[in-house]
Parts: C-alpha cells; structure tokens; sequence
C-alpha cells in the first residue's frame, strides 16, 4: 500500500493480496479527520422516523431535531407526520431546573393536537447531562392519553452511529408485542432495515405478495405503529441492511421465536437470492412457493436482460469505488457492479463489522482496496492511487469526486429514485451508463497524483 | 475590592461563619457584597433575618431575561449586599450550570462595578464541589482568595484537602490563591494543634480558631448573625477578630495537598494518640 494520508487509520485500510487480511473497525473515529458518520442520536432517528404514524420528538435543544428534519425524505403511502420534527426547544432554564414539566407540556400538546398512534421520544446530549426522567415522562403521559409512548435512549454523546441503531432497535423491542396476532397467516414476513427513501419498500413488498406472502409490517419504511406492535406475529423477518435493524432480529428470535434471514435487494442476483430464500423458508407450508418465486425471477429478468447487456458492453472494464454506510449494502454493490463488468477497486462502509468486512473480502478481487470509516482526505488519496471511473457513495463523497474530476452515484437516503429489485437494478446501470460515459469529463479531466503522509 | 470564596464540609458551618464575618467586616465600616452560591439559598438569611428573597435563577426562570440587579440584591445587616443564586429542587436538572449562569449574569448586570463600591465579595459555596459549575467561582477572574472552615474530624480534613487539589488545579490557569484555613470547633481532642499542623503541612496558615458555643445555634433560630443578636457575647468578639485577621491577611499561597497516608498520619499523631 502506498501512502497514506493518516499513520494512523493503517490498520483500518487493506489492500486485498498484501498479507492476510485483518481490518480493524467499530471504534472511535480518528480525531480532526472528518468522520463521514453521525452521532447516536442521529443513528436513531435515521431508523425509527419513518415510522409514518408516530409522533417524533426530540427532547432537546432545536439544533438536534432541526438538522435532522426530514433528514431523509422517507416515503409513507399514508400519514405525513413523520416528516415534521418536534423539539422540545431546551434552553437554559430547563437546563438548570430540570426539563421534564416541558416535555410534558410538549407532548401533551403535540398528541391532542395530530392524535399519532404512538410516540417516539428521543434522548440528546443534554438531557443525558440533567438527568431528565424521560421514561417516567413518557409512562405518565401513555398512561393519560393511551398510545404507546416511547423513549429512546439516543443520547448523542455516548458514541458511534451504531449506539443509535441500537438505541432504536430497543425502543422498537418496547412496541413489538403489544398488539394482537390473530389473522396472520402462516407465510408471512416482517420486512427489517428497509427505510423506503425513494420506494424500494413498496417494489419489495409487490414481489412478496405477488408470490402470495403476508408482509405483517415494514420496519420501519412506510411502518405503522400498530403494524410494528403486532409483527411478533409474523413467520420471518427479512432483515436487510447490516447494522440497523439485526438486534431487533436477534432480540425478536429470542423472545417470541420469530427466525430470521439476512438478505439485499440491491441487484439481480441478491433480489433473486432473497426471494427463493423465502420461497425455500415457507416450501413446508406452502409448498408452491420456491415454483412461485422462480416464475417471478424469470419473469423480471427476461425482460431486463436485453437492456442491461447494451449498457454493460459500455462499461466492461470500467473501475469502481463503493464508499456506503452500511457493509451489507456494499457487497450488494460489488455484485451489482460486476454484473455490468465494472471492477470494484475500492470499497469500505461506516459502520460495517468484523465479519461484513471478512465477507467483503472474499467476494472482492485482488487488488482491490477495502476500508473502514475513511474520511476526504484518504478518500481522495485512495481514488487517485486505484485509478477510479466512477465513486457510489453518499451526499458527503459526492463533492470529493466531483473535485477529483470522478463521476459519481448517489446511493444513499438522499436519492430520489428507488434502487431495489429487479427494475431498481436498471434504472441504476442507467444512471452509471449516464455518469461514466458523460461527455463533461473531456471537459473536468481527473486530477493526478498522490499526497503526502500525514503523522496523526 | 476582594473576591473572596468560601469551601468547606457540607453541614461544617461555612454559610455561619461566612455572614457572621460579613457582620464582622461591615461593622467595621466596610461594604460586602455576599453571592450565596447553593440551591438551597440559605446563604444569606441571618444577614437579612430570614427574610425570604428571590434567587437569581427564580427571577431568570420568572421573568426571562429582563432582570434588574434591584430583583435579586437585597440589603441586609450593616448594609451588606445579598444575592442568591438558587437553583432547581433536589433530583432534577443541573445545578452546577445554574451556579454558572448566575455568576455570568451578575457580572452582565454589573454587580461587581467599581460604581458599587465594593471592598468584598464572598462567595459562599455549596460544601461539595461535584462538578465543573460549583467551581466557577475560583476561576479565572473570579474569586482570588479562598477560606477554608475546617474541623479536627477527619472528614472535613479530607474535604479541606480535596478543596485544596482544586485550588491546585485553578490557581495554574487562574491567579486564585488560598488565604487559610477557618477552624470551626467541634471539641475534638488537641484540635487547634492539629489544624495548625495540618494547615503548615498544606503551605498556608490557620487563620482563625473558632471556638465552638451555643450562641451561634441561638442566633440562627432568631436569624441572626451572633454580632447583631448578642453583640457583647465573647463569641461576636471572636467574630471580629476573624473578620479582621481575614482583612489584615497578606498570605495567599498555592496549596501543597497531602498525600492520603500523610493525611492519616497527621490524624494518629494529634486526634487518636496526641
């Protein structure tokens, strides 16, 4: 590997053939390098917002729920309340004297006036200083109005991204179990770590009920209160994404006995994969299913098929970087990318683990550079270095490739156009086609050459 | 004008000693102002006999920002200056930030003006300083000199020594400096030694012993300092005496706080086996 920007961070950047593979994540990120991730408070709300019917607010000052307003546009077939952000709006005076009158005044008010079918409460920095009773708070006024009201322990403070996801994941534990099962059949599943920020959900959900699967709730994409409180009914999650949603899974299979299945729905092969996943899981039951589930598949690819080899004999050749915030969606990516005869010379994740990071491994090339919690400055270095066409990131990469005179996909919350499936599969080599074979980068050449180490 | 703060114990007698010196030091002729600095507010009510005022922190929360020094100053014995911070009920929200805010918007309203013509104020600490808010009065450009109240038990040692590690910790960012220790009896065994040892030991002096007497309990229950309620008892005299030998002090000195074991040994030499 050649130079880095940070001594530092070499541990958490591998070339794939330089020595065997360890890679070292899941802790702090490096001090003045820009961390790309958010705080727990932040990783909480990502996942329980788009619970449509709930009621979100943030006990704290405005600042914390004002720059995560909407923050990612998640879609509701239905109610729009999550798409507004409550604060309790803390100021000194509730800082000294104690906040928890006001946020009950808050709630009060907010629940009379948009009457939610539940609550979500969520915990900031200072309230994890004064001690404010949030769970008592939130008790008092389920008790008083008769709606689930829930805190969520997000104080932001407390560490990574991935303390929120579990902060979330706890609070949604608290729901799940509280409303009845009955009428649900037999073949049917809860559909994990979907957020539906462009539609993806609503594309997931038509093929399972095309092959004649229940989908009890959607957790949390396009969620409903009462949906998530009764999908311990449920025969199955399907958990996608690699952080987010897996311990709810986990706690799920442990209290109610609900197994799950981790899968994608980005790409062809994954799509198709998690569909006769399911077909395979209910074959006992309904033993039609994995029939059903081919029939599907073959259908969605003979009509994609012809499209995607015009576009592939474009970019056969061309090399990739994947910088995503999740690992599961990155091996997705890798597959996807190879099917349009890309080469993936670069991918890493935020928040991905030991053992997302040993899999990326083994599915990737030699060569190809894998990393953990990068930050701009060793981004660039490393897509100078590897030689990239084209870098699939999130809202903060897109400037760092634009400067480098990259091309470069949104595929994260911020896109407006969804990505699942089989039909997500093409309106993304689409966008890739349009991207790396744009006539602007006669205009924008790439920039060349590397940088000097820096001893952080 | 001295900024002056005083530490301590909780329960050892600061906020006593603290307005019995202020009636010492405002017969005297001089003007103090004193800043309770304790949620409960009770720094200041033998100066004002008993006399309920609103705290700093209830008039901010009443009236917003509006707030006139005149809401929250109130002139007590031999017109001494009184403020009280306040702060929230026990068990919820963050004193130590209500202490912070108080002190700043004393100094926004211009309560430490040459105009006022101050020659003291003291702040009156809550005993433990737990965390950053209850030690803004010894920073930077705060309170420069620091009383210890202090007994013979081994406890308010240790305190008193802990106190010391903060003054420590100030006195290298800021100019605050220990001026001595305050002993308030408790009739333990070779006592003033012992204290006087200790304070030696620490680098700084014992500024005054207070012997203890049950005219300091009587004044209290008539709210009053012992200097106004019995003012030819010996024990207004012994007030005196500590007010002055505080305005005389020129020993302000960085404290040197002992090591633990230092600290148990001092006590077996003079308290268990003196």
């Amino acid at each position: 590997m050649t130079a880095l920007p940070f001594e530092a961070r070499r541990d958490q950047v591998h070339r794939k053939g330089d020595g065997a593979f360890r890679l070292a994540c899941d802790r702090e990120s490096l001090a003045g390098a820009v961390s790309q991730r958010a705080c727990v408070f932040c990783g909480a709300r990502v996942v329980l917002y788009p619970v449509a019917d709930a009621l979100h607010l943030v006990h704290g000052p405005v600042g914390c729920a004002a720059y995560t307003w909407d923050i990612r546009g998640a879609l509701s077939s239905g109610p729009q309340l999550h798409r507004l952000s409550f604060s309790t709006d803390l100021r000194e005076r509730e800082v000294i004297f104690g906040g928890e009158e006001k946020l009950y005044r808050a709630l009060t008010e907010l629940i009379d006036r948009h009457r939610p079918a539940g609550a979500f409460v969520y915990s900031t920095c200072v309230v994890g200083l004064i001690g404010d009773d949030l769970g008592g708070v939130c008790k008092r006024v389920a008790a008083e109005q008769g709606i689930p009201v829930i805190p969520v322990r997000s104080e932001g403070f407390q560490g990574t991204k991935r303390a929120g996801y579990a902060a979330a994941c706890e609070a949604l534990f608290r729901l799940v179990g509280t409303g009845p099962t009955d009428g649900i059949s037999p073949v049917s599943v809860n559909i994990l770590g979907d957020f539906n920020l462009a539609g993806e959900l609503w594309i997931v959900r038509s093929y399972l009920e095309r092959m004649g699967v229940e989908v009890v709730a959607n957790l949390t994409g396009d969620g409903r209160v009462a949906h998530i409180a009764r999908c311990h009914g449920a025969a199955l999650n399907l958990v996608q994404c690699s952080g987010a949603t897996l311990a709810l899974a986990r706690r799920m299979e442990e209290a109610y006995g609900v197994p799950f299945r981790r899968v994608s729905y980005f790409g062809v092969d994954d799509m198709a994969e998690a569909l006769y996943a399911v077909g395979e899981h209910f074959a006992d039951r309904d033993p039609g299913l994995p029939g059903r589930a081919r029939e599907l598949v073959r259908g969605e690819l003979s009509a994609l098929e012809p499209r995607l080899r015009s576009i592939r004999a474009d970019l056969e050749g061309r090399r990739v970087a994947i910088y995503v915030g999740g690992a599961f969606k990155a091996f997705s990516l890798v597959k996807a990318f190879r099917l349009l005869g890309m080469r993936t010379v670069i991918v890493g994740s935020q928040t991905g683990t030991a053992e997302d990071y040993r899999e990326l491994h083994e599915i990737t090339d030699p060569g190809t550079v894998i990393v953990d919690d990068t930050n701009p400055l060793e981004l660039s270095a490393l897509l100078l270095e590897q030689g990239t066409d084209l870098l699939v990131g999130g809202v903060k990469e897109r400037p760092i490739a634009y400067k480098l005179g990259i091309g470069f996909c949104d595929h994260n919350h911020e896109r407006k156009l969804p990505l699942a499936g089989f039909e997500g599969m093409l309106r993304f080599a689409e966008e890739v086609h349009r991207t790396v074979t744009s006539p602007v980068w006669r205009f924008a050449p790439r920039r060349t050459g590397t940088r000097e180490v820096c001893h952080a | 004008m001295r900024k002056v703060a005083i530490y301590g114990k909780g329960g050892i007698g600061k906020s006593t000693t603290t307005q019995n010196t202020v009636a010492g030091l405002a017969e005297a002729g001089k003007k103090v102002m004193v800043v309770g600095c304790d949620p409960k507010a009770d720094s200041t009510r033998l100066l004002l006999g008993g006399l309920a005022q609103k705290s700093v922190l209830d008039t901010l929360r009443d009236e917003g920002e509006d707030v006139e020094l005149e809401d929250v100053a109130k002139a007590g014995f031999g017109e001494a200056v009184c403020v009280e911070s306040g702060g929230p009920e026990p068990g919820v929200g963050c004193a130590g930030r209500g202490i912070i805010t108080s002190i700043n918007l004393l100094e926004a309203l211009g309560a430490y003006e040459d105009d006022k013509e101050l020659d003291y104020v003291f702040y009156d600490v809550l005993g433990d300083v737990v965390c950053g808010g209850f030690a803004m009065p010894i920073r930077e450009g705060k309170a420069q000199e620091i009383y210890i109240v202090v007994s013979g038990e081994m406890m308010a040692m240790y305190a008193a020594n802990n106190i010391c590690k903060g003054i420590q910790k100030y006195a290298r960012s800021g100019g605050v400096r220990l001026g001595g220790l305050i002993c308030n009896s408790r009739k333990v065994d070779n006592e003033e030694e012992m204290i006087r040892a200790f304070a030696e030991k620490l680098g700084t002096q014992m500024l005054y012993f207070l012997p203890r007497d049950n005219v300091v309990q009587k004044a209290e229950i008539h709210r009053k300092t012992v200097i106004d309620y019995a003012p030819e008892h010996p024990q207004a005299g012994h007030y005196r005496n500590l007010a002055r030998a505080m305005d005389e002090n020129d020993m302000f000195v960085i404290p040197k706080p002992l090591p633990i074991p230092e600290l148990e040994k001092l006590l077996m030499d003079y308290g268990l086996f003196g």
